[in-house]
């Protein structure tokens, strides 16, 4: 619709009523200029203008609704021509009646073809418009729509990505817990403490929002906790956390994924003593974390490979649009990821 | 007494079970192990009537363990993840104990245990079955030792009795199971049964050369030769895109 064509809809409420009034005054000023009688001039343009607004009003309704294209182009020609041409009888016929004067008639028949080509060049450029306007109007309804689909996509992905890490950790600490409420009831305790704490560091709903470093790292600390609990001694971890980094904001559960694929290929895929290094610090405009892990290259693919990483990588290029944030290297037996978090 | 083995990469869901277990004057809990290496050397060592199994471990998970074993003693498993159900069922294994578990949920397993080792039933001898699964890499005994063979250095595999010959560029190992299932649990692209004794990885043919009438030989980058059969050579066309 037109109307919509303007950012203020009550602006754009205004704009067939003031075509048709430019209509009729221009046609008002002409008709006396060529010797017409103003009530006859003003009787004639006001009818005119009648059917011109009216003629743009079918025009814009129909044009909004259906689009022509390929074979129904001709629609575009052949509405306006024919919609001018009828209009522009109407007008005669009923003024004829209405006045009944022959110099008058005279007049209307000398001028019925001038007339119909000014109508019809004018509804010509209303359909063109029309057109473009209900065509925009529907492109920003499917980018609308299509970027809400993204958004939305984008949620449960990482919804499900988180879900999927989840679960055997938390069933396998709550085991722990089972075993320790009778033999270590304050360990017990604990383990309840941090898990629940831990949990609810997780489930945070706002991705997009930045926390500092140092809030990241708590939550780390205490998953790393649980992790030590549950299998016992085996796991140490190494933390080097540069001067002035902790204060840093960063998207959320970033180096969480990282650390719990070191753990996941670390700790649950090589027997004996794991140590587990995490490393921050600042370099430039970036900053740069660390964690390397041990792994077992003979692992089976089958407990996943780099599936959190990628969830990581995905989430980087949304955030930042790039894609070389996120480095992996293996060497000897030590798996190592470097992520470079922009500061602004 | 029932000689019990628990496996578990965590220490303390090992010491729940053997918490469980104080209420069972007749077992007795000779080990406890931390990975699959060492679970499989410990039931080398104390062969015992039943063991507790998690699947999810270092090095080597339960069921390849499992695999390791000419004769499986009574196993139940005990794991975090649910998805493994049905497979432990095919397993042949007495229970499947989802973490956490109750005393009650204990009990019932336990006496399913006692039941199998007071009455075993006929098919107890069949043991266990190689299980169809699309993995990387094989799991081996060699005497009393394991080895981890990654798939892409198998060079071919060839049928010999009850036991499958692993070709590889250390040498022949030998792991019980047909050829049907080592043919399942192979990646189609990588590799093609050639043969009624054979199965080839592609990426190892340099080659292949008419024989007899209707038969082929495949010449591998090894410089061995395998016999190609009519349908084993419509088949190796067909994937090589000849």
């Amino acid at each position: 619709m037109l109307l919509n064509a303007f950012s203020n809809p009550n602006l754009g409420k205004w704009v067939i009523p003031g075509a048709g009034l430019i209509w009729f005054l221009g046609c008002l000023f002409l008709l006396i200029e060529w010797g017409l009688e103003s009530s006859l001039a003003g009787a004639d343009a006001f009818f005119y203008a009648l059917l011109f607004v009216g003629g743009v009003l079918i025009l814009d309704r129909v044009f909004s609704l259906i689009s022509p294209k390929g074979k129904n182009v001709w629609l575009i020609f052949f509405l306006p021509i024919s919609l001018s041409f009828i209009s522009v009888w109407i007008h005669r016929w009923v003024l004829d009646w209405y006045v009944g004067d022959s110099a008058y008639r005279e007049m209307l028949n000398g001028q019925l073809y001038l007339r119909w080509t000014v109508l019809g060049m004018a509804e010509q450029m209303v359909a063109l418009l029309a057109l473009a306007v209900s065509q925009l109007e529907r492109q920003d309804e499917i980018n609308k729509r299509e970027s809400q689909m993204l958004e939305l996509a984008k949620e449960a992905e990482l919804t499900q990505l988180r879900q999927q890490l989840q679960p055997h950790f938390l069933f396998n600490s709550l085991n722990s817990i089972n075993s320790l409420v009778v033999s270590q009831p304050q360990r017990a305790r604990e383990m309840v403490l941090l898990l629940s704490d831990f949990l609810r560091g997780t489930i945070r709903k706002d991705l997009q929002a930045r926390v500092e470093l140092r809030e990241e790292l708590q939550t780390l600390k205490m998953y790393l906790e649980i992790e030590r609990i549950r299998f016992g001694h085996r796991l140490i971890v190494d933390f080097h956390i540069g001067e002035g980094t902790e204060s840093i904001r960063i998207p959320q559960l970033m180096i969480q994924p990282l650390v719990e694929n070191a753990i996941k290929h670390g700790l649950y895929g090589v027997a004996g003593e794991v140590k587990i290094e995490i490393r921050a610090q600042l370099d430039g405009n970036y900053l740069i974390l660390e964690v390397k892990n041990p792994f077992d290259p003979t692992a089976s693919t089958q407990s996943g490979t780099g599936f959190g990483l990628s969830s990581v990588e995905r989430r980087l290029f949304l955030i930042f649009g790039r894609k070389d944030l996120l480095q992996k290297s293996v060497q000897q037996e030590v798996f190592q990821v470097t992520l470079k978090i922009p500061i602004f | 007494m029932i000689k019990t083995l628990i496996i578990d990469d965590e220490p303390l869901a090992a010491e729940l079970v053997k918490e469980y277990l104080m209420d069972y004057p007749l077992i007795e809990v000779v080990a406890m192990c931390q990975d699959g290496f060492s679970g499989f050397k410990a039931i080398q060592e104390h062969h015992p009537d039943l063991i507790f199994l998690d699947i999810q471990m270092p090095k080597i998970t339960g069921f390849e363990m499992l695999e390791l074993l000419d004769e499986a003693p009574a196993v139940v498993f005990t794991t975090a993840f649910d998805q493994y159900a049905l497979k432990a069922f095919d397993a042949q294994a007495l229970d499947y104990l989802l973490k956490p578990f109750s005393k009650e949920r204990f009990k019932q397993a336990m006496e399913r245990v006692l039941n199998q080792l007071r009455y075993p039933s006929s098919d107890e001898d069949s043991g266990l079955q190689s299980l169809a699964e699309k993995s990387n890499r094989l799991v081996v005994r060699v005497k009393n030792d394991i080895k981890i063979i990654p798939i892409q250095s198998v060079r071919f595999f060839e049928a010999e009795d009850d036991y499958v010959a692993i070709h590889t560029e250390e040498g022949k190992f030998l792991k019980k199971m047909t050829m049907k299932q080592l043919e399942d649990s192979l990646d189609q692209g990588k590799f093609a049964r050639v043969h009624r004794s054979y199965l080839i990885n592609l990426n190892e043919i340099t080659g292949i050369e008419p024989y007899e009438r209707e038969s082929y030989l495949a010449k591998m980058r090894s410089g061995e030769k395998i016999p190609v059969s009519k349908s084993g050579y419509a088949r190796l066309r067909q994937v090589l895109g000849l």
